[in-house]
């Protein structure tokens, strides 16, 4: 008899036939978004030029929100957190979808290996690959890091200790599940510490690999840190929907209460700053100092074409759900919390968005059907791999010595 | 003559949360709205059953921390922009991504005072006194016991409240009197109070007087090694010195600033009637000539040649590209031929101040004396030229001749 069986009486904590409707339906919406999106997108006669950026937008999109499930299960370990047991499995799903996730970059190969697009731009997506223009001999320079050999090989190296660490603490809770003995939550909590500092050097070289490096001669040190305060919004913008569809279709009832959802709001409303914080820390900087090298980047994205983009994450990324998410009321309520989660869910794809598309094209705002059909392809295919991968799974962790406290928490 | 004490309110003692929040729950029903509840730890649900309405302090945190944002940008751009505009480091006299982080550690440092002070505030502190401090029992509401107070002031108040209120599950019921002394501060707070006061009055006092009187004496030296230097300062002695003074007299010749007289013929070139010096108005001397024939070949040679002759290699080049790209080339004049030999030393001196033709001026270049020491070259130049061109000498037409 599990803690979850004695304390979570009556609760609905799976169900297999929903989960693998779901799962299909995910499936088949994707796999059409996205052959729509290669189809529109070989229309455009540039090589897929085009797509592959798209397709990039939606890759890091899932991918963040999988590495920000990975943060979220360490970091609850680290910290020993009561508050969001119940909570941690959904956030085990990303964690352990990140393998699938990194089979979803497979394509990003066709942009690294081809030769479409390398005498114009240097490359199909990113321009390093045959260095151009003025700053050839700079990124000639950068060869030894940036080639496309090394690249896949690093990715496949990120993406070996992602998922190692998200088999491991997993399987830590799944175990824990069949037993009363805590020694592998235990062992979670011990590896915790490890596990996140192994977490920040591998996402903030990702982040530098995949996005940074698409303006191959520009550089900041805190891009790292701006990535991962993106992904972290994500996950728990993406913790708050789950829970809410997890709620709204019958699972979970006493397991997730207006408490933890109190919780995930402040969250997220930390991380609003936080992004705020490390965003502006990067342009302040940059804007002081004024050296072409630095700036060019942001000149690139305050063009007539790419200010407004600039403007709506300065207001939709910070300004306006910071004053949306302040009160203690809005976290409590959940269809407001429910909006400002969506609401920021799209906000970080801008995000994305605006990290790469203006390398495509800086004098003119690309945005069409292609971008949508990609990402939401993409989601599909990720949240098909995450209702697979959740299966037949309890939804809480059944044993977790923590669960008791988890439930009678409170917010004064 | 011994009247009832006043009445505070009743206290009662409760043993454990449970009884403690049921009763609260009954208090509150029963219409009371001046009671509290005292407890060692903060105990969820409390605030639910008495009834506890929401705090208005976060809005108050709100309107400071947005005092602290407004108040710190505008800050920034009055000092900066307005009231004492200064480029920095080539930014907009205000520059907003410049002025956020002051106006955000404003924003912060504003919201924390807003929520300490304004919690003090709400919660009437800081309190001189409170009556259930009088109270023995009342000590173990920070350990082990919890306790409900009803006030006495409260409307639904009735004798019969303490009775009633035992028997919500209290373990003890106390009437908690008014005390007899008056809520105000003793003597001896008083006392330091003014003494305080009238010491924190003193430095504004001290820098009031100092700025509206004059001082006979050095100001009080804080800082010693600052005020004193190891250094010579005006009116001291030094023992380094045959005089015995630390303070060196002027130079001969030197000109105080503002005591120049620009009307000078010194400065001017001119005499006092307007025509041009004919006489130079300094000393001449071998190493006049000398200090001319190095500003010469500093200044003017560039152009007018070494020998003075207007063939420098500025000059030929020029020559050569004479009509292209439409240039066009006003040779640089022959300072050994007639015309500038005609010139008086003056008229030559205004022509080094203040150019002539396409010649610009030097006088922010070359200082007077020197100015008058190149027209006095040009004149030894001139003789030098002249026997140098004199038929029959053989050294110098062999110099011509390379």
């Amino acid at each position: 008899m599990s803690l979850a069986a004695t304390l979570l009486s009556g609760d609905k904590l799976q169900d297999v036939e929903l989960t693998r409707r779901s799962s299909r339906v995910a499936l088949l919406v994707g796999g059409l978004a996205l052959a729509a999106a290669v189809l529109l997108g070989l229309n455009e006669g540039d090589h897929l030029r085009r797509f592959f950026h798209a397709y990039l937008v939606g890759y890091v999109f899932v991918l963040s929100i999988a590495l920000g499930g990975l943060f979220f299960v360490i970091v609850q370990h680290l910290t020993n957190a009561h508050w969001s047991v119940t909570l941690r499995r959904l956030a085990e799903f990303t964690a352990i979808s990140l393998p699938w996730v990194g089979a979803l970059g497979l394509p990003l190969l066709y942009p690294l290996f081809t030769h479409h697009g390398v005498e114009e731009h240097g490359g199909l997506l990113w321009p390093w690959i045959h260095p151009h223009g003025e700053h050839a001999e700079l990124i000639a320079g950068k060869r030894p890091w940036l080639n496309p050999t090394f690249f896949a090989l690093r990715m496949l190296g990120y993406y070996a200790v992602w998922a190692a660490l998200g088999i491991a603490f997993v399987r830590c809770s799944f175990q824990q599940d069949r037993t009363d003995d805590p020694a592998p939550t235990v062992r979670a909590k011990r590896w915790s510490a490890v596990g996140i500092i192994v977490f920040a050097i591998t996402t903030t070289l990702a982040a530098f690999d995949l996005l940074m490096s698409l303006d191959p001669a520009w550089f900041s040190t805190i891009f790292g840190v701006y990535f991962f305060a993106g992904s972290v919004v994500a996950i728990f913008a993406w913790l708050i929907l789950t829970a809410l569809f997890m709620q709204r279709t019958g699972r979970m009832q006493r397991a997730v209460t207006v408490e933890h959802y109190h919780d995930l709001g402040k969250f997220l409303f930390a991380f609003v700053f936080f992004w705020g914080y490390i965003a502006f820390s990067q342009y302040m900087l940059m804007w002081y100092g004024d050296i072409p090298e630095e700036t060019v980047w942001f000149a690139q994205r305050q063009t007539a074409a790419w200010m407004p983009v600039s403007w709506l994450l300065v207001a939709g990324h910070f300004v306006i759900p910071f004053a949306g998410l302040l009160s203690r009321h809005v976290k409590r309520r959940l269809t407001v919390l429910g909006f400002w989660a969506a609401w920021m869910l799209i906000m970080h794809w801008v995000d994305l968005y605006w990290l790469v598309v203006p390398g495509l094209d800086s004098e003119h705002l690309t945005f069409g059907l292609i971008e949508i059909l990609t990402s939401a392809g993409l989601v599909g295919l990720f949240v098909a791999g995450l209702a697979r991968i959740a299966g037949g799974r309890p939804l809480v962790p059944l044993n977790d010595p923590l669960l008791p406290e988890c439930l009678e928490f409170q917010n004064i | 003559m011994s009247a009832e004490p006043r009445l505070y309110g009743v206290l009662a003692e409760f043993e454990d949360v449970d009884s403690l929040v049921a009763a609260a729950r009954k208090v509150r029903e029963a219409g009371y709205t001046r009671f509290d509840a005292h407890t060692p730890f903060p105990v969820h649900g409390l605030d639910d059953a008495m009834g506890v309405q929401p705090t208005i302090l976060p809005w108050i945190v709100l309107l400071c921390g947005l005092i602290g944002l407004g108040g710190g940008f505008l800050l920034q751009w009055w000092t900066n922009a307005v009231d004492y505009p200064f480029v920095i480091s080539g930014k907009p006299l205000f520059g907003l991504p410049g002025a956020v982080p002051v106006a955000y550690e404003l924003t912060i440092l504003l919201a924390s005072f807003g929520a300490f002070f304004g919690m003090l505030a709400l919660n009437g502190l800081p309190k001189w006194y409170h009556p259930l401090f009088r109270v023995a029992r009342f000590s173990r509401a920070t350990s082990d016991r919890f306790y409900l107070v009803i006030q006495g002031s409260d409307p639904f108040f009735s004798p019969a409240t303490p009775e009633w209120l035992a028997s919500l599950g209290a373990s003890a019921v106390e009437t908690v009197p008014e005390p007899d002394e008056p809520d105000t501060p003793p003597r001896w707070f008083k006392g330091l109070t003014w003494i305080v006061t009238s010491l924190a009055l003193l430095p504004p006092a001290m820098i009031a007087k100092a700025r509206f009187s004059e001082m006979q004496h050095p100001r009080v030296h804080l800082v010693k090694n600052m005020d004193f230097q190891k250094k010579f300062k005006a009116q001291q002695a030094s023992p380094l010195f045959a005089d015995g003074r630390a303070m060196r007299p002027d130079p001969a010749g030197t000109v105080a600033r503002g005591d120049l007289d620009p009307t000078s013929t010194l400065a001017t070139g001119r005499n006092p009637d307007g025509s041009y010096a004919t006489a130079y108005p300094l000393a001449v001397d071998q190493a006049l000539i000398e200090r001319g024939r190095e500003r010469f070949a500093i200044y003017c040679a560039t152009c007018h040649g070494l020998d003075g002759r207007g063939d420098s290699m500025v000059a030929r080049r020029a020559l050569l590209r004479q009509g292209q790209q439409g240039t066009n080339w006003v040779p640089p004049a022959d300072l050994t031929g007639e015309a500038v030999a005609a010139q008086p030393p003056g008229r030559i001196f205004e022509t080094i101040s203040r150019g002539r033709n396409t010649m610009p001026g030097y006088s922010q270049q070359i200082r007077p004396r020197d100015r008058w020491a190149i027209a006095l070259y040009l004149e030894a130049l001139r003789q030098a030229q002249a026997g140098l061109d004199a038929p029959g000498d053989k050294d110098n037409q062999e110099e011509a001749g390379r």
